[in-house]
């Protein structure tokens, strides 16, 4: 009853792992051949692959996991996909209903266990319930602001038969997730972004959640506002416009912080306002006069800034109903758009070669030469995410995937994995460091089983990287614990499971190693040695506002 | 979580305190994670329970809950719009302020076998015996918090009090 509950939800693949609660299930998974399992190596995996995959396509992810530490494994994997509002659906087994609460054999307090990192969750004690409830959950993790919705199906209800029920229509009186644009809001804030004197738009993954890219577009460019975008919001906006002010954030592009500093009406679109975008709260934005929050969660309204024109809607019909309303710019733009244009000039992204070695960007750069737009690329966290996220001007939306929210190491592996099961027609570039990879490496498996054609490039600079940094500069300089030389040899590890990887020290063997991987069908991995001293610039010092980024040195 | 005689508020805590603190009537679906998922969300939050009641509400299968809430270092109005985002909460309503009925509770058992001095005040006689009388008491959180401080001179001997319940006055 549940396998056919998925088909009917238009479920392709499932990322599970099978163990004795939820056995039934398995037992009859080949009846149903629509349904694809892919077997992981690690629950936190298949949680990640899935959101890979629905980051990738825009279809929940579906994951499946026995009780107790199956399930449990899932809970960082949930985290993630809870933190960056990704539609999945987690199947666990539960005990059977009557030894629920005696401690049984592997059996976990899971709805206890993942409340707090999912939108919803159910527990499932009776077949009785069962067709409403894979129903609703389907409709809460993809509607509004999308999340993961947990089912925990203790074992006799898997193994319960019931008559073929179709499930009703849906009532969720407790669930209304659609608020409609309120058009008063919306032409104030038109109007408040075209009389500004110092507009800055920011956009979030809501924008990409929405598909409201195109409605951005044509808002910016007829209120003439420059556009930055969160991590997350990457891709929501043409990096390469005139109008583009790149990243924003604690490690955002100079001329981006410049201008949210400096301007008088800042909008922010489908994103959350947290602490890594506003730095040091009380100094964020301290010139705005107006703050306008577009955002389809009523709770971000106020959570962390109060704005003074608020629009609980979907980002798309909200940018549309603002557009028409911008009308005549009244204040010309032009001295705010060459104020941005020169700090532009003199705050651009950089890097040197002063030490000979190896640097993450020469890396990147070449690898993006070859996504040529069309490539996703899944980064892990850490200085090879910022980096990943900043080397590039990503055009278009969909091509940079990253767990931003919750920051989780590991995650890049699986859910390039899960990203590839998606869009098996693009190629799939995996940016991890050696740190976030020895997490979940055992998924390598999962990419040799299934020839999946992923390219990891592994930014390996015997270290933690990011925390190396913020070591040597933010606390006192005490390299504690960051150490990693102590890791496999990767050209041996990918051997070890079945594909080709190759070492790279010098700028020169970049290429080469690159032809190599794309000429070869299947996983490929490239271990980069990059400088281990190399930095993520610009940063804002921990604590401080963003007037106080730090740039790269220039030697 | 139900509140014990004494006020949490001590003299020293700024005003803004009380500012900070919401009375909310909550609609919620019964079920066996609800309590827990508003318990879990206040706590997440950084919000603190004053108070909690709960009973049957008049439909089948939903709860009515009053929530006394600390919105702690957040702004007051996120404790509505977060419990607002939880599937099992149908409907939330703002009851903090004056133009509400708002009722406690108060069982307490005392020494005393004399008790006009409370049945004056509208105490209900529950049972007398030779260690003692039972009563019980409602009425506004001040009231209650008077009452008790009259039970004082009766010799009390044990006392539980419920939080407030709260409904909106109507015109």
């Amino acid at each position: 009853m549940i396998l056919e509950a998925l088909e009917r939800e238009g479920v392709e693949y499932i990322f599970g792992y099978p163990g004795g609660a939820n056995l039934p299930i398995y037992q009859h998974l080949p009846e149903h051949p629509k349904l694809k399992h892919i077997l992981v190596r690690h629950e936190q995996g298949a949680a990640h692959m899935a959101d890979g995959y629905a980051r990738a396509c825009g279809k929940p992810g579906v994951v499946f996991a026995t009780s107790g530490p199956g399930a449990l494994n899932l809970v960082t994997g949930l985290c993630t996909a809870y933190m960056d509002s990704v539609p999945m659906i987690a199947i666990t087994g539960q005990v059977n209903s009557t030894a629920v609460g005696r401690d049984a054999f592997q059996e976990s307090d899971v709805i206890g266990a993942t409340s707090s990192v999912t939108k919803h969750s159910y527990l499932v004690t009776s077949i009785d319930q069962l067709p409403r409830v894979i129903h609703e959950a389907f409709h809460i993790a993809t509607t509004g602001r999308p999340g993961p919705v947990l089912i925990d199906i203790c074992k006799d209800v898997q193994q319960a038969s019931a008559e073929r029920v179709t499930p009703e229509r849906l009532d969720i009186p407790g669930y209304q997730p659609n608020g409609h644009v309120d058009l008063g809001h919306a032409r104030l804030a038109a109007r408040a972004l075209a009389s500004a004197e110092r507009p800055v738009i920011l956009a979030g993954h809501g924008v990409l959640l929405s598909h409201a890219e195109e409605e951005l577009f044509k808002f910016a460019e007829k209120a003439a506002a420059p556009v930055g975008t969160t991590l997350l919001g990457i891709g929501a906006f043409p990096v390469n416009h005139p109008l583009s002010l790149h990243m924003t954030g604690f490690m955002g592009t100079g001329w981006n912080l410049k201008a949210v500093q400096n301007a008088d009406v800042l909008m922010m679109v489908g994103m959350r306002v947290d602490d890594r975008v506003t730095a040091r709260l009380a100094d964020f934005a301290p010139n705005v006069k107006t703050f306008i929050h577009v955002d389809i969660d009523g709770s971000e309204m106020g959570k962390n800034v109060r704005p003074h024109i608020e629009l609980v809607a979907d980002a798309r019909n909200a940018l549309e109903a603002m557009t028409p309303h911008v009308g005549e710019l009244e204040a010309g733009r032009g001295r705010w758009l060459a104020q941005i244009d020169a700090w532009r000039e003199e705050h651009p992204l950089k890097y040197t070669h002063s030490n000979g070695h190896l640097q993450p960007q020469d890396v990147l750069i070449d690898m993006y030469k070859r996504c040529r737009s069309e490539a996703i690329v899944v980064a892990d966290v850490g200085q090879n995410q910022i980096w990943a996220a900043l080397w590039w001007n990503y055009d278009r939306p969909g091509l940079f995937i990253n767990s931003g929210g919750a920051g989780t190491m590991g995650f890049a592996l699986p859910a390039a994995i899960g990203a590839k099961f998606g869009r098996p027609d693009k190629a799939v570039w995996c940016v991890a460091g050696e740190g976030g990879f020895v997490m979940t490496a055992q998924e390598l498996s999962v990419a040799v089983e299934h020839n999946l054609d992923i390219k990891i490039v592994l930014l390996n600079n015997f270290s933690l990287g990011m925390v190396r940094q913020f070591q040597d500069d933010f606390y006192g300089g005490v390299r504690s614990q960051v150490d990693m030389t102590h890791i496999p040899d990767f050209v041996k590890l990918a051997d070890a499971y079945g594909l080709p990887g190759i070492r790279v020290d010098t700028l020169e063997q970049v290429g080469p190693a690159m032809d190599a991987a794309e000429k070869t069908k299947g996983p490929f991995l490239i271990d980069f040695r990059i400088d281990p001293e190399a930095n993520v610039y610009p940063i804002v010092p921990l604590g401080k506002s963003l007037n106080d980024f730090w740039e790269a040195p220039d030697k | 979580m139900i509140e014990t005689p004494q006020p949490k508020t001590s003299p020293a805590t700024p005003p803004a305190h009380a500012e900070r603190v919401r009375v909310l009537s909550v609609l919620v679906e019964d079920g066996s994670n609800t309590l827990s998922k508003i318990s879990g969300l206040i706590r997440r939050r950084g919000f603190h329970v004053r108070s909690i009641s709960v009973g049957p509400s008049r439909q089948v299968g939903r709860s009515r809950m009053t929530l006394t809430v600390d919105a702690g270092h957040a702004e007051t109005d996120q404790v509505r719009k977060q419990l607002e985002r939880l599937v099992e909460v149908i409907e939330v309503e703002d009851v903090t302020g004056e133009n509400v009925h708002s009722r406690e509770l108060v069982v307490a058992k005392v020494k005393a076998s004399e008790v006009d001095g409370l049945v004056e005040r509208g105490a209900k006689v529950l049972n007398s015996a030779a260690d003692g009388t039972t009563v019980e008491f409602s009425g506004e959180g001040k009231d209650v918090g008077d009452f008790i401080d009259e039970l004082m001179r009766h010799g009390v001997l044990d006392v539980a009090r419920s939080g407030p319940v709260v409904m909106r006055r109507t015109a």
